[in-house]
């Protein structure tokens, strides 16, 4: 709004003249140091994607071209532009052939298919005591007394499932095997050393467990969430 | 074509003078090129083969034309035109305007800003940006006012390459300006362009203009003015041709039970009188056929349910007790103040039945209010709902759990201001619109979002449910007006066609039609059958925020920044009223609910009411095409007007009783 004096920078002045004469009469003056962080951030950005394609085409200095490849990459990128009339006008055309579709009655409150819907729950529900499910192993696993356990420290054998060891890495126990659930086990960052401070960690069944398979393990064995 | 004739038509071309070889070649050159653009091939490798030119002789600029089609449209704007010569050639047209007859002035005027704008587009594309800022500067003061806008944006394309990326170029290039003149002015035009052998001029206006002739008085300057001020110019006749089915959806027939329950009327001598109003009422909704009223099943409408003709019947006895409203018995005004929300206020809207206010705020945040002393509840959770007793009469109420009732709700779910927010009729959902693109569906029932429908990636200014429900639309930054159903993920209906940002969006009160107001200061109607454009209305100067049907969903209200309100009559897309007063940006638009009355609020702090009722009657029922729009601008229809302290009104809402409900958020400077 107040014009800017002799005082003011250089810069200042000439995004004030800019303003003026892009119509813009009524601005408040932060209005201006504003426009001028923006426009110092756009044209370094802008200037360094510049270097960056001169460098790739081995030039040592920036060229114009560089700089009008930089501005159109930005452009692309952060300031997407309404699309032409011409397309529009083709969607338009494509998307309004189409009938209204007839309102099915009595359907309650209408709306999208669930998957479109926000009206699914944002939670997982922990399970309370241990599923007492059969859980299904590979076959080479049933050499062992124990299940083979894969962690970043390396493999265990014979040993039962020492989480205390893990250090509060999450490790998960997959076994994919014919028609048998898969078991991830999630171990929570855990209150590091102390062995008998064990979180209790979720277990994450996906698939219904199944019957028919003869390698079933017992489920008093399974005792994956209880210290040894 | 033999060799003689090729010699000759470099000098026939060439009416100006100049010797030399060379522009004999550039001439020859200028011939090849237009061969090639009309695709004449054979012509075009004979005249090669006479003239011995190679085909890298041909200059650069025609063979590095890209595969964009912007670029190629644009080479129309090269000419061999000597820069120099344009601003000559403008000014003998401004002359000829000038000396033209009074009658044929006017009309004549309003190629100077279409002839102008092309002219220079024309200079800069060639190269010649000196002559183009000289050109510029010395005639774009003279230009109307209300064109200011859309020259400052002219003003920043100085150089060629500016035009590629330009939206406003690209406006200019597909749609052809367009001015309806009447046939007397355009021979004169056309005796003027012949005598003085003008080519340049003659290309540019055969070529980039429209002029849509019509037989007919021509008009005066102030009845131009009324209409002009379109980006790409007013509508042409076609645009306004077909019909529009203007009139309301068939009522269903409803028993309605005629005891008044609630308002006691202790005298007798009432109560007959009283009936027989409500017979007339009813005999009046039986209908007979609307010739301009469109079919129940033109569109697919959600069935009435149960609670729907409840409401529908509590409406109809709400309506008997309405307050006539004239210029002697004003209508009292409630007005709702948002206190402490520091500028943060984008939207406010009250539902049909007033009893829900809900408001969009800047930090994303929807807020929703109840009006009456009926707090809102949320409904009671699945396992609650099951115990109830579901044919109880009051179920609706025992679904609903008190012990959350709260005076307001708050919907959070937005990344963005929230710019508009819309409720259905019957209450259950809302539906909001933001600068992140999204149009969100909350239930009023259990106050969470339901639904996020992502179609436009830009802001969507405005939206807005239908009267039928199930229905809603939306307007975006995209320039395009979307229609979408609450059970579809994607949209219904794309409506494009404006040249720049939708602002408002609004339903007919038949759902069969949307209206939509743009930054480019047009109104369209769209079919929502077809999604097709069947009006265009020109006349605002600056953008249009707001729209509002009349109830008999005859005529359209429309107002913006230009500060004025205008009304239109759809069945022939002409303006018939022009109503003036307001001294800020229109925001606000409310018809009362028998249409006689119409408020309006905006950014300068005030509710005004208008008469519209007497610029209805004063129309005939038919009004013509070809007559201009009659509009009598000396008559002030304005009878009140209340100002707010410092309150910018962003709502007005006549109750069903004809109480005008307003709101606005209370912002001190």
């Amino acid at each position: 709004m107040a014009a800017p004096t002799k005082s003011t920078p250089k810069d200042a002045q000439v995004m004030a003249s800019i303003l003026k004469d892009m119509g813009v009469t009524d601005y408040e003056p932060r209005v201006i140091n504003q426009m001028l962080e923006f426009t110092y951030r756009y044209v370094t950005d802008v200037l360094d994607d510049a270097k960056v394609y001169a460098n790739h085409a081995g030039k040592k200095n920036i060229d114009t071209e560089d700089v009008k490849l930089a501005i159109q990459c930005k452009l692309d990128h952060s300031y997407t532009t309404p699309p032409p009339k011409d397309l529009l006008m083709e969607v338009a055309k494509h998307r309004n052939s189409q009938s209204l579709p007839l309102i099915k009655p009595y359907t309650g409150p209408k709306l999208p298919p669930d998957r479109y819907c926000l009206s699914s729950t944002n939670y997982k529900l922990k399970a309370l005591k241990k599923p007492r499910l059969p859980v299904g192993l590979p076959a080479s696993a049933y050499t062992l007394s124990s299940p083979k356990i894969i962690t970043s420290g390396g493999v265990s054998k014979n040993q039962p499932l020492n989480l205390a060891s893990m250090g509060g890495t999450s490790l998960s126990v997959v076994s994919k095997g014919v028609s048998m659930p898969t078991v991830t086990l999630v171990t929570k960052q855990g209150t590091s050393s102390s062995a008998a401070a064990m979180p209790m960690p979720t277990i994450r069944l996906t698939t219904t467990p199944s019957q028919s398979n003869p390698l079933k393990r017992k489920a008093e064995d399974d005792d994956y969430d209880k210290p040894s | 074509m033999e060799g003689n004739s090729t010699e000759t038509r470099p000098q026939a071309a060439n009416g100006a003078s100049t010797n030399g070889s060379s522009t004999d070649k550039q001439t020859l050159y200028a011939v090849l090129q237009y061969l090639r653009k009309n695709n004449l091939k054979e012509t075009e490798t004979l005249l090669k083969k006479e003239a011995n030119i190679q085909d890298d002789d041909v200059p650069k600029e025609q063979q590095s034309q890209n595969a964009s089609e912007v670029s190629q449209a644009l080479a129309a704007y090269k000419s061999e035109g000597d820069p120099s010569l344009y601003e000559d050639f403008y000014t003998n047209l401004k002359n000829f305007v000038e000396q033209s007859l009074d009658t044929y002035k006017g009309e004549l005027a309003a190629l100077l800003y279409p002839v102008f704008v092309q002219m220079y587009l024309e200079l800069i594309y060639n190269g010649h940006e000196v002559a183009g800022q000289i050109f510029f500067i010395k005639f774009s003061q003279e230009q109307e006012s209300y064109y200011e806008d859309d020259l400052i944006k002219l003003s920043t394309v100085s150089k060629k390459e500016h035009m590629q990326g330009n939206q406003l170029m690209e406006s200019f290039r597909t749609s052809r300006f367009v001015i309806r003149m009447s046939r007397e002015s355009y021979t004169q035009l056309k005796r003027y362009l012949q005598e003085k052998k003008q080519a340049l001029l003659l290309n540019i206006i055969q070529e980039r203009l429209f002029i849509d002739v019509y037989d007919g008085l021509p008009r005066t300057k102030q009845q131009i003015d009324v209409t002009s001020g379109g980006m790409s110019g007013e509508a042409r006749r076609e645009a306004n041709k077909s019909k529009v089915l203007y009139g309301l959806l068939k009522e269903p027939d409803i028993n309605i039970s005629l005891d008044d329950d609630d308002d006691a009327d202790g005298e007798d001598k009432d109560k007959p009188k009283k009936k027989k109003q409500k017979k007339d009422l009813l005999s009046m909704k039986k209908s007979k056929n609307d010739p301009n009223a469109p079919s129940n099943t033109r569109i697919p409408l959600p069935e009435l349910k149960d609670t729907d003709k409840i409401e529908k019947a509590n409406a109809y006895k709400e309506a008997l007790k309405r307050v006539k409203i004239t210029q002697e018995n004003k209508p009292s005004i409630c007005f709702y103040t948002l206190l402490n929300s520091y500028e943060n206020t984008t939207s406010i809207e009250i539902s049909e039945d007033s009893s829900i206010l809900s408001a969009g705020f800047s930090d994303a945040v929807i807020k929703v209010w109840s009006t009456t002393p009926n707090k809102l509840r949320c409904m009671k959770t699945g396992v609650e709902l099951d115990m109830i007793d579901k044919d109880v009469d009051d179920v609706l109420e025992r679904m609903m759990d008190d012990r959350t009732a709260s005076e307001y709700k708050t919907l959070c779910g937005h990344s963005g201001p929230v710019y508009s927010t819309s409720l259905s009729m019957d209450k259950n959902f809302l539906v909001s619109s933001s600068e992140d693109g999204t149009v969100r569906l909350w239930s009023l029932l259990t106050w969470s979002n339901l639904v996020c429908y992502k179609g436009h990636i830009s802001p969507v200014w405005d939206v807005t449910f239908s009267p039928h429900g199930h229905y809603f639309a939306s307007a975006s930054h995209d320039r395009t007006a979307r229609l979408w159903a609450t059970d579809h993920y994607q949209p219904l209906r794309i409506f494009a066609g404006h040249l720049s940002d939708v602002d408002s969006i609004q339903f007919h009160p038949n759902s069969n039609y949307i209206a939509t107001g743009s930054s480019d200061r047009t109104v369209r109607l769209w079919d929502v059958l077809g999604g097709n454009c069947v009006r265009i209305l020109t006349g605002h100067k600056g953008a249009i925020h707001c729209l509002r049907f009349s109830p008999d969903g005859r005529y359209l209200a429309s107002a913006g920044v230009d500060k004025t309100i205008l009304l239109w009559d759809l069945a022939n897309g002409t303006l018939v009223g022009q109503l003036k007063g307001h001294t800020g940006t229109i925001y606000s638009l409310s018809f009362s609910r028998d249409g006689s009355v119409l408020a309006s609020g905006g950014m300068d702090n005030c509710v005004k009411l208008w008469q519209v009722s007497k610029v209805f009657n004063s129309q005939d029922s038919e009004g013509d095409l070809n007559v201009p729009a009659n509009v009598d601008l000396n008559e002030n229809y304005e009878f009140g007007s209340y100002q707010t302290k410092a309150t910018p009104v962003l709502c007005t809402h006549f109750t069903r009783r004809n109480l005008l409900l307003a709101s606005g958020p209370y912002t001190p400077s």
